[in-house]
């Protein structure tokens, strides 16, 4: 990443080639972008060959790495490379399990031990009891039954049950996720288990009625993994709702942090979703302050208010700071100087810039005056500013 | 009996001699009579109302149902809501003689009336009721009492000024659930209280931003928007206002003058505020519903005592108000009075006890007090103070910052920025009155 000051403090690795029902040509980009753009990490890829091909050449070094990413739903590896994964977890290495990674190798003793819970490839009583909150109880049950479904993609609400552990600290206690699959029914080792999220899956959406893990971590040996069951990438469509969730990609990227290091150092953004609306980052990034303000030139009533609460959200999670406000004051004077911002949007800013704004907003309210459209928007607001 | 009459005539000359010209006295004609029990006509209350919506119908009801009550005039700027009231009124009285205006300045300048029942939406609070009050009209105002801190003082200022009687519809003092409950606590049964919980409703969904519509025939829509920003008609108006910041802070404001009104009562908080609030606030990306659909603030008072105003689903016992004291906790909403020890809820006052006001109707209480001129259950500063705390909560969240409060001076300290929030700009021409 050209824009971060220092080099990154982690090495990630993200084994990516094959994946049964989902386009990892599209998810693995997205994955190295998403962590790089915390400047924590540097990434490498390792690809393998083909479905059915020969994988005897498949042999990361994984102790070059920190953390590996698996984004990967295939066959097979060589041997001598599951134990080397194994034991690079087992000494400290940090794992990162994305999505339908916790689908392969059900007969892998060690990698579902790893991933804690999996699903499909034929998962049962044998791999493990389900684990799912109902009635806010943990609950650890073998029941005999399929490990892994499914129903149709829909949005939902991520509930969170650890709100003490590092990477949920400073997250609210509920936000929307975007349209995704909402796996359900998982079973597995669930060893040295921590659920730090939890989605209720609706029957209306064939749902189990249990508040299922989305977010969990596992301890191996020495090692930490972070496990993400969201972020649906599927194949023959080109809208990709799930990672572009801003809720997705900051629990990834802290996730991975913790993974790799045992803590969390990211500031939660103010653009992370809360519990009515859903937050989608096309980018797979907040959008700068200018690209922001670029938006509200757009906006039109009527039209999805989205931005301005944005910048809204944004003005109260920098309240405090003298040094912020006056830079939001500033781009929020230019877009009311502005002929192709609409008085709709302009009238919104000119509210906020009534309580917060200083005395360069006076003169440039002073002239919107002669403006019969937003007159009566700029006298409330140079009412409360002269006081 | 002579006293009621004198305290009625001295408010009808009262006013007679500021206009200074001829006002036609209220005739209760003689079809009225004997048609409302034993109250003659001549002792009845004359009584007007300023809105008529839901709410407003309500309280009508109870009103004409003490039969001391007459109801004359009515006022709205839907003709819907009004003549479908007035046709209301005629029916109970079995006459034709309700009169009927849109602007209630003309209606307070034209009627001769003892009392008025104001139940309008939020932004309209202000100046309805100094208007009322400056004609020494007797008020019974819906909560929240203001949209502004600043608007509530200007209210309040009026009322005390001019002698009036005021009853805030916050019935819930009048119900003996609550009552008791705040006696209780008010009296050391469960010890002293350093932390109180206050539940108010989980949000309203939303409806997104709907388009464009033609105002429907009968409403004013520029008077009702009155000094709220103009904007144009989309069919929101009568009860889902609230969801709308231009008009009501939401769920928060509206109940605040019920369970924030309540903890007060019983923590012995009625006349000051708290000196520290602090908390965040939830709200909707989309729609044209912004007022915030979480909410949880903390409110220090002096002396440490803490009141927590949150949305229902944030707290134990959702809805309504636990007190926590040293020596046991009690929750009190409209279907549930609990304990920690139920035996505490069987106690009964005894002597060194302060027994709170007591009213088994809070419609009557007003109009008693109109007669006696006695203070009602809810008199006009603590209904300021309920409000306030929902008010400073609302800054609170809005600037995300800690809010820190002189209940006395009634100013936020050491933050200009916040300071603004205090008062509401009005669009012209309307402004509020400097009293």
């Amino acid at each position: 990443m050209n824009s971060c000051k220092k080099e990154a403090k982690y090495k990630a690795l993200i084994i990516t080639g094959q994946n049964t029902s989902h386009d990892w040509t599209v998810s693995t980009p997205v994955l190295k972008k998403i962590l790089e753009s915390t400047c924590l990490f540097s990434i490498e890829t390792a690809t393998t060959p083909a479905k059915g091909a020969d994988m005897s050449s498949f042999a990361p070094d994984f102790s070059k790495f920190d953390l590996v990413v698996l984004d990967y739903d295939g066959d097979a590896w060589p041997e001598p490379t599951k134990s080397a994964f194994v034991e690079f977890v087992k000494n400290g290495g940090g794992v990162v399990v994305y999505h339908a990674a916790n689908n392969p190798f059900p007969d892998w003793k060690e990698y579902n031990e790893i991933t804690g819970l999996g699903g499909w490839g034929n998962r049962d009583e044998k791999s493990g009891p389900y684990i799912y909150y109902k009635n806010d109880s943990l609950i650890r049950d073998d029941s005999p039954g399929p490990g892994g479904s499914h129903g149709p993609q829909h949005e939902y609400l991520i509930k969170t049950r650890d709100a003490e552990h590092p990477v949920m600290k400073g997250l609210p206690a509920s936000w929307m996720h975007t349209k995704d699959e909402l796996y359900q029914q998982l079973r597995g080792p669930a060893k040295n288990m921590d659920i730090l999220a939890t989605a209720y899956a609706d029957t209306a959406y064939k749902g189990t009625g249990r508040d299922e893990p989305v977010l969990f971590t596992v301890t191996y040996g020495k090692g930490r993994i972070f496990q993400t069951v969201l972020g649906h990438v599927g194949k023959n469509t080109n809208e990709y709702p799930a990672i572009e969730c801003a809720g997705f990609i900051v629990t990834l990227q802290r996730g991975a942090e913790w993974a790799a290091s045992g803590q969390v150092t990211q500031e939660v953004p103010a653009g992370f979703p809360n519990s009515v609306s859903t937050v989608e980052w096309p980018e797979f990034r907040p959008l700068s302050l200018s690209e922001l303000m670029d938006k509200i030139d757009g906006y039109k009533i009527g039209r999805s208010r989205k931005y301005i609460s944005d910048l809204k959200a944004r003005i109260r999670k920098d309240s405090g700071s003298d040094e912020k406000l006056p830079e939001y004051e500033k781009a929020m004077l230019k877009l009311l100087k502005s002929r192709s911002c609409e008085n709709d949007a302009k009238k919104v800013l000119i509210a906020e810039l009534s309580w917060m704004g200083s005395d360069a907003s006076i003169p440039v309210l002073e002239a919107l005056k002669s403006d019969n459209d937003l007159k009566d928007a700029a006298n409330a607001a140079l009412e409360r500013l002269k006081k | 009996m002579s006293d009621k009459t004198n305290r009625r005539q001295f408010l009808r000359s009262a006013a007679t001699a500021t206009l200074g010209t001829v006002i036609l006295p209220n005739i209760i004609p003689s079809s009225a009579l004997g048609m409302n029990g034993a109250i003659p006509p001549g002792d009845r209350i004359v009584m007007g109302a300023i809105g008529t919506g839901s709410q407003a119908n309500w309280n009508m009801q109870e009103f004409m149902e003490l039969n001391e009550v007459q109801y004359v005039a009515l006022c709205d700027v839907d003709a819907n809501h009004l003549k479908s009231t007035q046709q209301t009124v005629n029916k109970f009285y079995k006459n034709n003689d309700c009169r009927i205006y849109e602007d209630y300045r003309e209606l307070l300048e034209k009627e001769k009336l003892d009392a008025v029942c104001i139940a309008v939406p939020d932004h309209w609070h202000s100046l309805t009721y100094i208007a009322a009050a400056e004609k020494k009209v007797n008020i019974y105002g819906e909560k929240p009492l203001a949209r502004s801190i600043r608007e509530g003082q200007a209210i309040v200022k009026a009322v005390q000024k001019n002698g009036i009687t005021w009853q805030t519809g916050s019935w819930q003092r009048s119900v003996e659930k609550f009552h008791h409950a705040a006696e209780l606590v008010y009296n050391g049964r469960i010890g002293k209280v350093k932390y109180t919980e206050v539940g108010l409703p989980d949000a309203h969904a939303g409806i997104g931003t709907p388009p464009v519509k033609e105002v429907p025939s009968g409403l004013n829509w520029d008077f009702w928007l009155g000094s709220a920003p103009k904007v144009p008609y989309r069919g929101v108006c009568h009860w889902d206002w609230r969801w709308i910041l231009d008009y009501s802070g939401g769920q928060l404001t509206d109940w605040a003058g019920h369970h924030i009104d309540i903890a007060h009562w019983g923590l012995g908080l009625d006349r000051t505020g708290p000196v520290e609030v602090e908390g965040t606030g939830v709200y909707p990306r989309e729609g044209i519903y912004d007022v915030p659909v979480e909410y949880d603030f903390l409110c220090k008072y002096a002396g440490g005592i803490e009141i927590r105003v949150a949305n229902a689903a944030r707290l134990k016992y959702g809805m309504g108000v636990t007190w926590h004291g040293e020596t046991g906790w009690i929750h009190v909403d409209r279907n549930h009075l609990f304990a920690s020890d139920p035996k505490i809820l069987d106690e009964k006052m005894g002597t060194g006890d302060t027994l709170l006001y007591k009213s088994d109707n809070h419609w009557k209480n007003f109009i008693d007090c109109i007669r006696s001129g006695e203070e009602t259950i809810t008199p006009v500063d603590v209904a300021h103070r309920s409000i306030s705390v929902g008010l400073l909560g609302e800054i609170a969240m809005t600037t995300n910052r800690k809010i820190q409060w002189d209940p006395e001076k009634e100013e936020i300290i050491g933050d200009e920025k916040a300071s603004r929030l205090l008062m509401r700009p009005m669009r012209e021409p309307w402004t509020l009155p400097v009293i």
